[in-house]
């Protein structure tokens, strides 16, 4: 009886696996394909790596991806943390409201969004490019910072600041040296979701860029209309850093708590 | 000794509520002061006030002569060991307990020995480089205590520290704290709900209530001579009796007067008379003021608690009518149904629907071979609003029937003038399975007979203590049984260090000078 | 400490500034006539009675609809499962599989969306069933996160209860399981249909140019026709109609609770 049910969970799992899977492996797979086609692997070849590396527009696209995604997460969190401090320790009717619009930045269809903040720009004359994309960035950011944040701070001692003014902190030093070192995880993980979120995005950039500034998303769907086997190329080499950078976030901390583990025993 | 802090006058209110009502509370230098009331009388308020993390709507806070309600918490020579410690997860032991002389910018050369003795002062050696969330509670107690006092504050303020503590802990830090304040020689302000902690520790208690000061005093002068009855039920484990103070040294309770040493009373003043358990002696019968009889007996580590009735409660008696299973079985439709007569208060009548019906005459209809059941169709209710017999008839689906007497009556109330207290009770009507089934009978019974007592003149209701019967549950058999109902009487506590026996008859003493009379309180 | 709130000030006055004005921006546009709509302010019905009197933009909205309703359903079907199943896993499985679900997930959906336009191009399968593939390969982690959060949490000891009290083993999961789960379907549902009715790059890529959603219908008409007005007033009523469907889910969750 357990036998056979813990038979179709595995299946079931496997089969959901093998479609997520699927197409991740079929790029990397047609990234060395010798021929132009998608679907009709000819022999292998690096030609594609050849071009993309060769192609500006490509190659400045990982650039603005990365420096935006890079310049969104860190001012996004630095203003996430702080406003989340502040709302912990703000009236009911603020906290509510903040939520509230927090929500609506994140509940709301990435395209409203995305012409919400054309229109915003249009009417106030900015002129779309790398300023217009990078601050979009940072709006959609902070709340999912904040969201990380939040939790983490409702845990601590309600008591925590006071005591840390009661030792003779200013209240900047209590921020410091005792409220921030305790949120200092739940920050990195908003910064994290902050930086995919950006890395990620395509809706919200495709509306609010310029020419001439695009980032991975946008170039992808722009380049959709032809076939252009080095976009398996690009795709390859996202899959390899993100894989890399998993391993890295996952193995670390995994070492950090046998090395733990031994000091103890030690 | 030398006033180190006044509270002048402080009020303070959140929204609508005013949680201090103008406080007015002199501390003197090396001073073990405890604030002590239940949660919500405004003693965390008035710690805060002091502490800097909250400041008052009027009023004047005094630390060394100087008015220092504009002084920023940070710049106050105070500290505070708070509810829950509030110790900084990420540093350890050392860093803890450094944390304050570091942000003084002291050296470190310096900061290393006076942390040291402090780590030493509360028996912490060796800890010194632990994780504080790897520490017991009472360890984490001793890190807050370290950390505040390193700071060589005028005065340590203490938020409820013990109370995540268990019992033996507990105990341990009271004297710890206790030995710890003669040793630094600064002024300790505590606050607490806890009367125990309260009465161990303190040089000084000050009792509150809503914002009020009750009371200030020596443990001593508040165990002894409570000013009103709050303060002698918050403090202690007492016997408190509504009496009368027939003129000076005599009191009247109970209908019994008794000379006492209080005086400066009004003649006839309503007071509230305490006498402590430990002052009461247990002689044998009429050797002493009151008969009673011992009802339980508790051992409490270092003495005997015994419950002495000297009066008994309120009472009301019924009939219990246990008739023989009455199943009705019905061949043609293959159904049984079962239900008994019960008796109502003509007051709710009007408002039984069907299903209160079904509930109260336990109306149930059942597949004999299955014991599936079957739900009840139809009543058929010739109720009225007068006292006296109607039938009342249950119906299956297939036409099974059952019809059942109910009893409208007037509920008969006794009263009980001498001791205010009313109480009712109904006829109850069961099968023997019923009785023979019920897991608690005297829950069931009291449920039954919808019994219920109160206070004539406040409409409280009384606690109905006792339930009495005089047959075995599980061997029941049909008949009329009288059920007793009964409310508590007076009961005394009495502490004697030799055990009492149960049931026994004995006699209280005491003499006037363990009687305390105190005023009444008047409510605000 | 009282005086850390004043840190959320700034906060307040961004988050009106670059959410809140936008979002009115959109409404007033969707309102007004064609031109700047801020300075030459001019209240209009027209671009709703024009969308609502096109028999094709409605039938782009129904089928738009259709897509996330069916994408929503499958998703489901799929992801409660594989999220159940993973929650019979032995723990430091679970954290295994969940990682292994997640990290598609961290991979641009665009690039992962145009994997699969490579392994469909050449098939016979018609356009609206490559863009439901596209649509649940992209959400379907979503339902299953949120399904699996939902039975992590909930006690173990409430299926040995329920056993306790005579459940066979259909009946914990129909009395116990399945009611206790049906709090993250619903936050499942939302994070799938959602993305699901606005998606544009999802039918643009798979489905071909002629496969339009309301999406597209937006993206044409900023992008390409220039018409901010009538694209406006378009996702004004997408997101009426989102908040509808949202204001029914949480509905059905709260009555869900009340019972429970």
């Amino acid at each position: 009886m357990t036998e056979k049910k813990s038979l179709w969970t595995k299946i079931a799992f496997a089969l959901a696996i093998a479609f997520f899977y699927l197409p991740i492996v079929y790029v990397v797979f047609f990234s060395f394909n010798s021929s132009r086609s998608l679907n009709n692997f000819t022999g292998f070849s690096l030609q594609w790596y050849q071009k993309m590396f060769e192609n500006r527009t490509m190659m400045e696209s990982i650039y603005y991806s990365t420096i935006i995604a890079v310049i969104a997460t860190l001012v996004s969190t630095v203003i996430g943390t702080v406003a989340a401090i502040g709302l912990s320790k703000s009236s009911k009717l603020v906290k509510e409201s903040i939520t509230q619009i927090n929500n609506l930045s994140m509940m709301n269809p990435d395209i409203v969004t995305a012409i919400g903040l054309m229109l915003f720009y249009t009417s106030l004359r900015m002129e779309a490019g790398f300023g217009t994309l990078l601050l979009a960035h940072i709006i959609f950011c902070i709340p999912y910072v904040m969201l990380s944040v939040t939790p983490k701070l409702k845990q601590l001692d309600d008591n925590i600041a006071e005591a840390a003014l009661d030792l003779g902190c200013t209240p900047f030093q209590a921020l410091t040296k005792v409220i921030i070192p305790q949120i200092k995880e739940a920050i990195f993980s908003g910064a994290l979701v902050a930086f995919t979120m950006s890395f990620d995005d395509f809706v919200i950039s495709y509306f609010v860029t310029g020419p001439g500034v695009n980032n991975i998303s946008t170039y992808v769907y722009s380049s959709v209309k032809r076939i252009n086997p080095s976009v398996n190329a690009l795709s390859t080499i996202i899959v390899l850093a993100i894989t890399i950078i998993l391993i890295i976030m996952n193995v670390v901390p995994m070492l950090k708590e046998r090395k733990k583990k031994n000091e103890k025993i030690a | 000794m030398k006033k180190l802090i006044e509270f002048r006058n402080i009020v303070k209110a959140f929204g609508s509520q005013v949680v201090l009502k103008g406080i007015n509370l002199d501390i003197f230098e090396n001073e073990f002061v405890t604030l002590l009331g239940p949660s919500g009388c405004g003693k965390t308020t008035l710690l805060r006030i002091l502490g800097g993390f909250l400041s008052q709507d009027s009023g004047e806070v005094i630390l060394d002569g100087k008015e220092i309600s504009n002084v920023p918490a940070y710049q106050r020579p105070i500290n505070t060991v708070f509810q829950r410690y509030a110790l900084f997860p990420h540093l350890d032991v050392f860093d803890n307990v450094a944390f304050g002389l570091r942000i003084k910018k002291m050296s470190e050369d310096l900061i290393k020995p006076k942390v040291e003795r402090m780590i030493a002062l509360v028996g912490l050696e060796g800890f010194e480089h632990r994780d504080v969330s790897m520490l017991s509670g009472g360890q984490q107690q001793r890190v807050a205590i370290a950390r505040a006092l390193v700071n060589e504050p005028d005065v340590l303020l203490l938020d409820e520290p013990l109370s995540a503590l268990d019992r033996k802990l507990r105990v341990e830090m009271q004297q710890e704290l206790k030995r710890i304040q003669q040793e630094v020689g600064i002024t300790f302000i505590f606050v607490t709900h806890d009367q125990e902690e309260a009465l161990t520790m303190s040089d000084k208690i000050v009792v509150m209530r809503d914002g009020v000061i009750q009371q200030i005093g020596t443990p001593l002068e508040i165990y002894n001579t409570p000013n009103n009855r709050y303060v002698a039920n918050f403090i202690g484990n007492s016997n408190i009796v509504d009496g009368t103070m027939k003129k000076d040294y005599l009191v009247r309770f109970d209908d019994r007067e008794y000379e006492c040493v209080d005086f400066g009373f009004k003649p006839n003043e309503p007071v509230d008379v305490i006498i402590r358990p430990e002052d009461i002696r247990i002689l044998p019968p009429n050797q002493g003021k009151i008969n009673g009889q011992v009802l339980s007996v508790l051992f409490k580590g270092v003495h005997y608690e015994s419950i002495v009735e000297t009066r008994r409660g309120a009472s009301k008696t019924v009939i219990l009518h246990v008739v023989e299973n009455r199943d009705t079985f019905n061949k043609e439709a293959n159904e049984k149904i079962n239900a008994t007569d019960f008796t109502v208060d003509i007051e709710d009548v009007k408002n039984l629907t069907n299903e209160d019906l079904i509930a109260r005459a336990n109306a149930q209809a059942w597949i004999p071979e299955s014991e599936e059941d079957i739900s009840i169709a139809s009543v058929e209710n010739g109720l009225k609003e007068e006292s006296g017999s109607y039938p009342v008839t249950f119906k299956t689906a297939k036409g099974t029937s059952i019809t059942v007497n109910v009893n409208v009556v007037k509920p008969i109330v006794s009263e009980d003038a001498k001791y205010q207290i009313g109480i009712q009770a109904f006829d109850v009507y069961k099968t023997v399975d019923e009785i023979r089934e019920s897991m608690a009978i005297s829950v069931d019974l009291r449920t039954w007979a919808d019994a219920y007592a109160w206070e004539l003149d406040t409409q409280k209701e009384v606690m109905i203590d006792d339930v009495r019967f005089d047959f075995e549950p599980n061997e029941i058999v049909a008949g009329d049984y009288p059920v007793t109902f009964l409310t508590e009487g007076r009961t005394w506590k009495v502490h004697t260090t030799e055990k009492q026996e149960e049931d026994t008859a004995v006699s209280l003493d005491f003499g006037p000078d363990d009687i305390h009379v105190m005023h009444k309180e008047v409510l605000s | 400490m009282k005086g850390f709130r004043r840190l959320a000030y700034p906060y307040v006055v961004w988050a009106v500034a670059f959410v809140v004005i936008p979002m009115l921006l959109v409404l007033i546009y969707a309102f007004t006539t064609r031109g700047n709509a801020v300075l030459t302010f001019r209240f209009t019905l027209a671009n709703f009675a024009r969308f609502f009197s096109d028999k094709i933009f409605l039938s782009v909205l129904l089928r738009s609809l259709k897509i996330a309703l069916v994408t929503t359903i499958v998703c489901i079907l799929l992801g409660y499962p594989v999220a159940y199943a993973i929650s019979r896993f032995s723990p430091n499985n679970q954290a295994f599989c969940i990682l292994l679900v997640t990290i598609p997930m961290w991979i641009n959906m665009l690039v992962r969306t145009y994997a699969w336009r490579g392994i469909l191009l050449d098939t016979e399968l018609s356009p609206e069933l490559k863009v439901y593939i596209g649509m649940v390969y992209n959400f379907l982690p979503f339902m299953i996160l949120e399904v699996y959060t939902s039975l992590s949490k909930m006690d173990p000891n409430l299926s040995v209860a329920a056993a306790d009290l005579g459940c066979n083993n259909r009946q914990v999961f129909t009395k116990v399981i399945l009611p206790l789960s049906i709090p993250g379907v619903l936050s499942g549902i939302t994070l799938v249909f959602l993305p699901a009715v606005s998606s544009f790059f999802i039918p643009k890529l798979l489905g071909g140019g002629s496969f339009v959603l309301i999406g597209n219908l937006i993206e044409n008409y900023f992008v390409t026709t220039g018409d901010w007005n009538f694209g406006a007033a378009i996702s004004l009523i997408m997101t009426i109609i989102i908040l509808i469907s949202m204001y029914f889910t949480r509905k059905f969750d709260y009555t869900e609770e009340e019972r429970a």
